[in-house]
């Protein structure tokens, strides 16, 4: 059978993101990171750079962090997406949020989405990370504020604080990627 | 980026019948769409990979009295160094060693295996679009009197960019060899057969001079790496700028099998010092047979550079590939 | 009663006399002795929940309903005559909404007095067409359908080559030398010093071209309603913005609205209207729709400012003992085809020691590359990293401790300017990094080489103004029930300026934190504030909000005389203790904060406050040293920072938290700027060959060493009514410097060419080993 080709104007593709169906109308151009950007308002994923060399539009694709920007929307079909939108439930942050905010594992923010979302996923791999696997689950993601040792902090933080205390937020974003 | 329409193969035959010189496979990306965002490659149509199933399986083989391991090339660079047969294997673990070491987690989760081994260039001219270089299609190598700290120091021209892969200087130590699938039929390439030196006779519809043999009506489907034999061992040695997410000012690659502390085989492959992974051939020959003492890595680290012809700011690499081979030697 | 009064403020290196409005009575330093609730307690940040869940708008997440995008297509030459356009393709393309270029000028033709679409272009990526359309794809199609044809024409790339004697014209019919003779500094002679000294050492240094990196690239969105602009604009300087705006556009200041509530960045890169801005707002006004322009990446680093590179040359002399003699540093800078960037790379050399004799020269050229713009302490790190790698090159010549040479040639007063500091805690912050370091155990460290890793350790000192000044303002608004909003017309870019304004409410009005709400990043509702640049947010704010909340609390304290009866108690009686106005002559009368503010109904005690003058015949400086362990690879030519101990005196710390992370920050860029960022740009085309994350590199987690932050805590309290000063430049100025001196200490060859490559350092190796060969025969 010939493959059927789409595009190159708009079609429709069908995103499960946040564990929720949306359909977009899009060239097949288009990344995943414009699409989540202006088509659906989720606007936590940032654009830096554009080229996979930043790290401020790490979202999670099929239960592995990836650069939005790298990524085709239309090769995202059938798999699931979580952005820092899923993160943290209504007021409810997640660990690796709060321990941010107390270890002050942030400048000017705009890295920061990008940095919760590989940090909460290096957790769900790796619950208790030493400080080495930190740095280099990490490395992929620029801060050019330079908060680089309060987030190892806040991750290692997170760590102690999200096996100990609060398994169910973290154990919840799993589920739902998984189920994605 | 233009536009492009796009298709999902399920089947090699099915990618095979739409692949052409303007039709270009997509694996993960991670090189193709960064080509096509800066306007250096501008495919009409994409065939996506990602959707043939099986295409990311490791294997264990039997081929007549030998194993081998066949790594679908649809394999990510983290599944690959994820692998606990290979991790946990003295023998190939140069291999888990150069996925590691290579980009970032991110690239490492969305790059595939294949595509690694068929991305183009990194030479900041290359992916310049307002450089009109002799790789994709203009009369010069711009780096040749130019900014070229981190260029060539063997095999010469005319286009003095470094092959960027770290899996393929490590998969060229382990004797790999490629499967590749065409409209007429499958053949098997050694990886040492796959790349070659820049050639003016080879060319692409777009102008671009290939760093491999694979013609764009083929696919690259699987690497097979043969077991290595008892008492093999190996080594990824990589020297970058940044402490990670760099590409490989030089880096080295050894196997190694060793009887009573003499050398028995070794395959050596250096990266980040030709325009291939490059096959150091002579200083495999002053390993062979010697017993391996500091006297004989010198000796070897010596024979790795000896045609080395570094251009006008590289000659640092001669330094460091040197330190990087007596590292792997070392290990 | 307000009147003029003459006050001086230092800004990156330049001390201003300014004329200022003073409108308040004189607010008493807090002391040190007074007791803090929220000053000086570590503090989580009060926007922290929108940063870490993606909450927070920055000018790129403006969306409004039927916004354009604007793209530019850009020079791909250095230097180039456009001798045809035409963009009839892409204006019949759909979706399309306007294309300017020289041929179709916009409404307005120039900012700051320079035409944006011309025929020559002096520099890769300056403008030459501008598209707005649907939406960026369809953008980024127009501009690839506009034909130019160009003319190239011989340009200069760097320094040597634009001050050739036969030189290509950067701009036609423009000297290429900005400053010929060079901005001259000197007190006593260089001669006077020569004869005194026993001891000369000379050096040269070469600093790279540095690139800003914001992560949020530069852009703005405009939206006009009516007459009305709102400009989001990813600024450091939301007033700067606004005037320029009202400016270049010829418009009344009152129309133009601008909001920046959070900047992704901005180091120095960030101030008023660009030309993106410009083009946003007639795009805008012409289409009656909102327009969006922001940069991609390449862009952010073809035009949107540099650290300029140096070539530089420092001799001092020095007495036996270590006394300084001389100081003599020159430097050479290009800052780009039309100038631009702060380049006082000899501040450092002025003050930092008490030398007599004392000369620097700057000399400015263009070249055809985009204007350099202020970057993070502006020449000080440049200047520091020749002016202390000298230093310690002469300490190793006296066979001193480098530390021990520096405080030697303490300087108690302002060398430059012969006045008293109002507070200086560097012979302090000297003493606790060297004490928290070991440096007094520091040869056993140097001593435990491993294989082909040779350890060293290294130090280096700072000098920085940061002071801050007027005018500066603040209002304060008493809630009925007991809160307060606090406006204030400055902008955090990441520093933490709302959360440390925000403690120095509470602090003031005895509120808790949460009862404080702070308003920053928008011109309408906050009456002004400075710019965030030369560190002097905090410095310049935070008294003025300290003076609103004590107007705020003497009216709130007449209304609660009048409830306790006690009309004609004199003010000074009355004091605010845990929420309560408390009467000091009789502490049963007492009445509830809320209480009192409850009776306005939904009235509310609106007051304002300024920040008064800077102390008269004072320098008011902020001081640090830096001291770090490498580890240096002979073989691979990696340096490995393992360590470093930066101990800063900013006066009083308001918020530890946020401090520290300055602190990290500026060490972080500045392992960068010494060991692996720089910008190249190919001689034979003038095209840059870093533009992009992935050639220009940036530090990334596993690169960044320990790093221990101490600082002396004490407070300036002559320097202002809060007692502090600026934090956001010290940290990067010393830290290249102490690496590049640990090196030295590490391998005995001082690498003199920044970043410090494997390449650099290789080579330095090979040519250091050739000259003690040759010395040897």
């Amino acid at each position: 059978m010939a493959i059927s080709f789409r595009g190159p104007g708009p079609i429709p593709i069908d995103l499960n993101v946040n564990g929720e169906e949306r359909t977009v109308f899009i060239e097949p151009r288009r990344t995943l990171l414009s699409v989540l950007r202006e088509e659906l308002g989720l606007t936590g994923a940032k654009h830096g750079c554009g080229r996979g060399q930043c790290g401020a539009c790490t979202v999670i694709i099929d239960g592995e962090t990836a650069y939005a920007c790298l990524t085709l929307a239309v090769d995202c079909e059938g798999r699931s997406i979580r952005t820092i939108e899923s993160v943290s439930h209504g007021e409810q942050l997640h660990p690796v949020q709060e321990a941010f905010i107390e270890h002050d594992g942030y400048q000017c923010g705009f890295c920061t989405p990008g940095q919760v979302v590989a940090a909460v996923s290096l957790l769900e791999h790796n619950p208790s990370p030493t400080e080495a696997e930190v740095r280099e689950a990490m490395a992929g993601n620029v801060c050019r504020c330079g908060a680089y040792p309060n987030i190892v902090t806040a991750v290692l933080d997170a760590a102690r604080q999200g096996t100990g205390r609060d398994p169910g937020v973290s154990g919840a974003t799993v589920a739902s990627g998984e189920e994605g | 980026m233009k536009p492009f329409s796009h298709g999902n193969a399920t089947s090699i035959e099915e990618a095979l019948e739409a692949l052409s010189g303007m039709s270009w496979p997509l694996a993960g990306g991670t090189d193709l769409l960064a080509l096509m965002k800066e306007e250096v490659a501008a495919p009409e149509r994409l065939v996506n990979l990602k959707t043939i199933l099986g295409l990311d399986a490791i294997a264990e083989r039997q081929s007549g009295n030998e194993n081998e391991w066949h790594i679908g090339a649809l394999t990510t660079l983290s599944a690959l160094s994820q692998t606990p047969a290979f991790a946990d294997h003295l023998g190939l673990r140069c291999l888990v060693q150069a996925a590691q070491e290579s980009a970032s987690p991110q690239l490492r989760h969305m790059a595939t295996l294949g595509g690694n081994l068929v991305q183009r260039p990194r030479c900041w001219y290359f992916r310049n679009r307002h450089v009109p270089c002799w790789r994709k299609g203009g009369r010069r190598c711009f780096a040749f009197k130019g900014e070229n700290k981190y260029h060539t120091i063997l095999g010469g021209g005319p286009c003095y960019a470094v092959h960027p892969s770290d899996p393929a200087v490590a998969l060229l130590a382990l004797n790999a060899s490629l499967l590749i699938a065409g409209a007429q039929g499958r053949r098997v390439v050694s990886l040492e057969d796959f790349y070659v030196m820049p050639r003016p006779d080879r060319q692409r519809e777009d102008g671009y001079h290939p760093v491999t043999i694979l013609e764009p009506n083929e696919i690259l489907t699987a690497i097979v790496v043969p077991e290595p034999q008892a008492n093999s061992r190996s080594v990824y040695v990589k020297r970058t700028e940044r402490g990670a997410w760099d590409f490989a000012l030089v880096s080295a690659a050894a196997s190694l099998r060793l009887e009573d502390d003499v050398v028995k085989e070794a395959r050596i492959a250096l990266g980040g010092v030709a325009a291939i992974p490059w096959r150091a051939n002579a200083v495999e020959e002053v390993l062979i047979g010697q017993p391996l003492s500091p006297e004989l890595i010198e000796h070897a680290a010596g024979a790795a550079v000896a045609e080395a012809k570094p251009l006008e700011h590289n000659a640092y690499k001669v330094d460091l590939i040197k330190g990087a081979l007596r590292q792997a030697l070392q290990i | 009663m307000p009147t003029i009064r003459k006050t001086q403020v230092e800004f990156e290196g330049r001390i201003e006399e300014r004329e200022v409005i003073v409108e308040e009575e004189h607010i008493e330093s807090w002391g040190h002795d007074v007791e803090m609730r929220w000053v000086g307690k570590p503090t989580p940040r009060v926007d922290g929940i929108a940063r870490v869940t993606g909450k927070a708008v920055y000018t790129h997440d403006i969306q409004l309903p039927g916004m354009l995008i604007g793209r530019f297509l850009r020079s791909p030459f250095p230097h180039a005559r456009i001798t045809r356009i035409d963009s009839s393709a892409a204006e019949a393309l759909p979706g399309v909404s306007l294309v300017w270029h020289k041929g179709k000028q916009p409404a307005v033709r120039s900012l700051d007095g320079r035409a944006i679409f011309v025929d020559e272009v002096n520099y890769e990526g300056a403008e030459v067409a501008f598209v707005a359309a649907r939406d960026e794809r369809v953008a980024e199609d127009a501009l690839a359908l506009i034909e130019v044809d160009y003319e190239p024409l011989p340009f200069a790339s760097d320094f040597h080559t634009a001050t050739a004697a036969d030189a290509p014209s950067v701009v036609l019919g423009e000297d290429n030398w900005i400053d010929r003779e060079g901005d001259l500094y000197e007190r006593g002679s260089v001669e006077a010093g020569l004869t005194d000294a026993d001891v000369v050492v000379e050096l040269e240094f070469t600093t790279p071209v540095a690139a800003h990196c914001c992560l949020e690239t530069h852009g703005s969105a405009v939206a006009w309603e009516g007459d009305l602009v709102t400009v989001w604009h990813s600024t450091q300087s939301i007033f700067g913005t606004r005037s320029s705006v009202a400016e270049a556009l010829e418009i009344p200041m009152d129309r133009v609205r601008v909001i920046s509530d959070y900047i992704g960045g901005g180091f120095g890169s960030k101030w008023g209207a660009e030309a993106f801005t410009l083009m946003a707002a007639l795009a805008a006004r012409e289409t009656g729709r909102p327009v969006k322009v922001v940069l991609n990446r390449e862009e952010e680093h073809l035009v949107a400012g540099y650290r300029p590179g140096t070539y530089q040359r420092v001799r001092l002399g020095a007495k036996q003992d270590g006394t300084l003699t001389l100081i003599e540093q020159e430097a050479d800078v290009t800052t780009g085809a039309f100038g631009g960037g702060g380049h006082v790379v000899g501040g450092p050399a002025k003050d930092l020691y008490l030398c007599p004799n004392v000369r620097t020269r700057v000399r400015a050229a263009r070249a055809n590359t985009d204007g350099a713009r202020a970057f993070r302490a502006p020449g000080y790190v440049e200047g520091t990293v020749a002016l202390e790698g000298a230093m310690d090159a002469l300490a190793h010549k006296l066979r001193m401790d480098p530390l021990a040479l520096r405080l030697a040639n303490y300087a108690e007063k302002s060398p430059s300017r012969g006045q008293s500091y109002s507070y200086k805690g560097l012979r302090r912050a000297y003493e606790m990094g060297a004490e928290r370091f070991g440096w007094s155990d520091r040869t056993a460290s140097a001593q435990s080489d491993e294989g082909p890793w040779r350890r060293g350790v290294g130090m280096a000192s700072q000098i920085w103004g940061g002071g801050g000044g007027p005018p500066a303002n603040a209002i304060v608004k008493l809630l009925p029930d007991g809160t307060a909003e606090v406006a204030v017309g400055v902008q955090d870019i990441g520093t933490g300026t709302k959360t440390v304004l925000t403690q120095v409410a509470a602090e003031e009005l005895g509120l808790p934190l949460s009862a404080v709400r702070c308003v920053v990043g928008d011109t309408l509702p906050a009456p002004f504030g400075p710019g965030s640049g030369g560190s002097v947010t905090l410095a310049s704010s935070t008294p003025a909000v300290r003076s609103a909340c004590r107007e705020a609390l003497r009216q709130l304290i007449e209304l609660a005389a009048i409830m306790l009866g006690l009309e004609e108690a004199p003010a000074g009686d009355f004091t605010v203790e845990e929420g309560e106005i408390v009467y000091g002559p009789d502490p049963e009368k007492r009445i509830p904060f809320n209480q009192v503010t409850a009776k306005m109904g939904n009235y509310m005690i609106v007051a304002k406050g300024a920040r008064g003058p800077n102390p008269e015949d004072r320098a008011v400086n902020t001081f640090g040293a830096h001291y770090v362990q490498v580890a240096v690879n002979v073989e691979t030519g990696q340096v490995r920072v393992e360590r470093l101990v930066a101990a800063h005196d900013i006066g009083r710390v308001v918020n530890p938290l946020t401090a520290e992370s300055q602190v990290f920050g500026g060490v972080v860029m500045a392992l960068g700027y010494g060991t692996t960022e720089e910008r190249v740009i190919d001689p034979d085309t003038g095209l840059q060959l870093t533009p992009n994350l992935e050639e220009y590199k940036v530090p990334v987690m596993v690169d960044i060493p320990e790093i221990e932050v101490v600082f002396v805590d004490v407070p300036d309290v002559e320097a202002n009514s809060v007692g502090s000063k600026g934090l956001g430049e010290p940290p990067i100025i010393p830290a290249a410097a102490a690496i590049a001196n640990a090196v030295f200490d590490a391998v005995g060859v001082r690498v003199t060419d920044l970043p410090i490559t494997p390449k650099r350092l290789l080579a330095a190796l090979r040519q250091a080993a050739t000259e003690s060969k040759e010395g040897t025969r």
